[in-house]
């Protein structure tokens, strides 16, 4: 049992090896990517800056936390796209038929599915996550809660993508909504949950997951709070096992496009 | 220009056939609106309060126009599709076909922003009349004489977005400049109005696209004035034929160093 855990884990590690290495062929580009990423990232604090001016707290956040919350949505969002981009376009694979390749080999199918891809630039966007929390707000204990969190909103937001992705299995049409779920969930990470009231707040908490991969850790690097964290943490484990499970419920609907198709 | 005319037409009318697909992007928008009106909800803490000389109702109302060109006129055809086929090397069944490729390209793209467009516009009307009600001042004269300053600041974008794809002539991918003149576009640009940054930098910005762009058609729906029209129109006019003089420019040493492998 702990040996083929350990093959799998290989395997996985190896799949994004390869990945990167695949992207760093032309490395001009692939540095290009990553740079120019962080830079595109960073211009949004041109527009916190502008908002700062104007009034000093936004929604319960200063400056500081602001940065704060943009580092972990970046990092977050840059780890889960450099591990499992895949994930991230699961309808496109369901509604085409195109698992098959997925489905013959000797490994687990979701892991398989999960790191057969990699962004590049979302290299960019967790270095500027790591960057930001080192200028704004760094100290020991944060930089390792912070890397804790980034790996969890990661996972939730892999999760929550993977759930999405997997109702291509019931419903055709099932890509457009996720898509714009998972648009939605990143368009509120960037903005302080201050500034959300009633039915919004209720959103950002209950339904998109959004509170839960960065809101919270967000309130929890700024007033350490043991409990919270085990919920964060727990939420996490929860909603992947949700997920692999809606997932593997909605494989046995999958039915093969007879795409002829090699995975090298 | 017929043939150009012939190209925008058939867009025109592959585009209608599927223009239930425009209106998933609605989704997206909307959030984007509803986050900016909480925003500025929070920022404006009195409701007559000005911010740079603009009401609360102004500032969103700005933000729904910038927002609504920036999600209207987004098409693949001067952001991706040249690169694409020089990466690709589609490219060499387009430069031979007789008509000129960059002009080809923004046919494509007036053709797919006609249909998109005026569907983001009735549903930013819609949205800001339930969210923050009417615009004051502004009216059917207002509406047709800001039509050409819309249509120059889209073409404009087109002509910048096209001279960036080219680069894709020099490196493999041109991607990373688009990030970045999207980024200052979006941030500059879309969320804010140029008075209100520094006034160090307000002549800096009217000098980039961002002032002919996105303030310019933004400004004079929300705050019109008949001097502000023709200083607008005047800088609309002069940029979009320093626009296209630069993507002629690129293009042409750029298609110079095109290699067909054959295939």
């Amino acid at each position: 049992m702990l040996t083929a855990v350990k093959n799998q884990v290989r395997v996985c590690v190896l799949s994004v090896k390869y990945n990167i290495m695949r992207e760093m062929l032309n490395k001009v580009t692939f540095l290009t990517n990553i740079l120019f990423m962080m830079l595109n990232n960073a211009t949004f604090i041109v527009q916190w800056v502008i908002l700062f001016r104007l009034r000093e707290d936004i929604g319960g956040y200063t400056m500081r936390e602001m940065m704060l919350l943009w580092g972990l949505t970046a990092s977050s969002f840059g780890l889960s796209h450099i591990l499992f981009a895949r994930v991230f376009s699961l309808s496109d694979l369901i509604i085409n038929g195109k698992l098959d390749s997925y489905l013959v080999q000797p490994k687990n199918v979701l892991l398989g599915v999960m790191t057969s891809a990699t962004s590049t630039s979302s290299i960019g966007d967790f270095l500027y996550g790591v960057a930001l929390l080192c200028v704004f707000c760094f100290s020991v204990k944060r930089f390792f809660l912070f890397l804790l969190f980034a790996v969890t909103g990661a996972v939730i937001m892999t999760a929550f993508a993977l759930l999405m992705g997997s109702l291509s299995f019931w419903l055709v049409r099932a890509d457009m909504l996720g898509n714009n779920v998972i648009n939605t969930m990143i368009g509120f990470s960037t903005y302080p949950d201050g500034i959300f009231k009633g039915g919004a707040r209720f959103l950002i908490y209950y339904i998109i997951p959004v509170g839960m991969a960065v809101y919270k850790p967000v309130h929890i690097m700024v007033s350490f709070d043991a409990g919270e964290l085990f919920s964060v943490l727990g939420f996490a484990v929860g909603l992947s096992a949700l997920s692999v499970f809606v997932f593997y419920r909605g494989l046995r609907r999958y039915s093969s496009g007879n795409l002829m198709e090699a995975r090298i | 220009m017929k043939k150009y005319a012939v190209i925008y037409r058939s867009v025109l009318m592959e585009n209608l056939q599927y223009a239930a697909n425009a209106a998933m992007g609605f989704v997206s928008y909307f959030v984007f609106i509803f986050i900016f009106t909480q925003l500025w909800n929070y920022v404006y803490s009195d409701p007559g309060q000005l911010i740079a000389g603009y009401t609360r109702e102004q500032m969103i109302w700005y933000v729904m126009i910038t927002e609504m060109l920036w999600f209207g006129t987004r098409a693949a055809a001067v952001s991706g599709q040249a690169a694409m086929d020089i990466r690709g090397g589609n490219i060499a069944y387009q430069i031979n076909k007789p008509y000129h490729y960059a002009l080809y390209l923004l046919s494509r793209y007036t053709g797919e922003w006609s249909v998109r467009l005026p569907m983001y516009a009735l549903l930013s009307a819609v949205t800001g009349l339930v969210l923050v009600g009417g615009l004051p001042g502004f009216g059917i004269l207002t509406f047709l004489a800001v039509i050409p300053s819309v249509v120059l600041g889209i073409t404009i974008h087109a002509v910048f977005k096209l001279s960036i794809s080219f680069f894709s002539f020099w490196i493999e991918d041109s991607n990373p400049f688009q990030w970045l003149y999207d980024k200052l576009l979006l941030v500059v640009g879309t969320l804010f109005p140029v008075e209100i940054f520094p006034k160090a930098l307000q002549p800096l910005f009217r000098l980039t696209p961002v002032y002919t762009v996105c303030y310019g058609p933004a400004k004079l729906i929300v705050d019109f004035s008949v001097e502000k029209w023709v200083e607008i129109l005047v800088a609309q006019l002069f940029y979009l034929a320093a626009g296209c003089a630069l993507m002629f420019f690129i293009y042409g040493k750029g298609v110079k160093r095109l290699y067909v492998n054959g295939g």
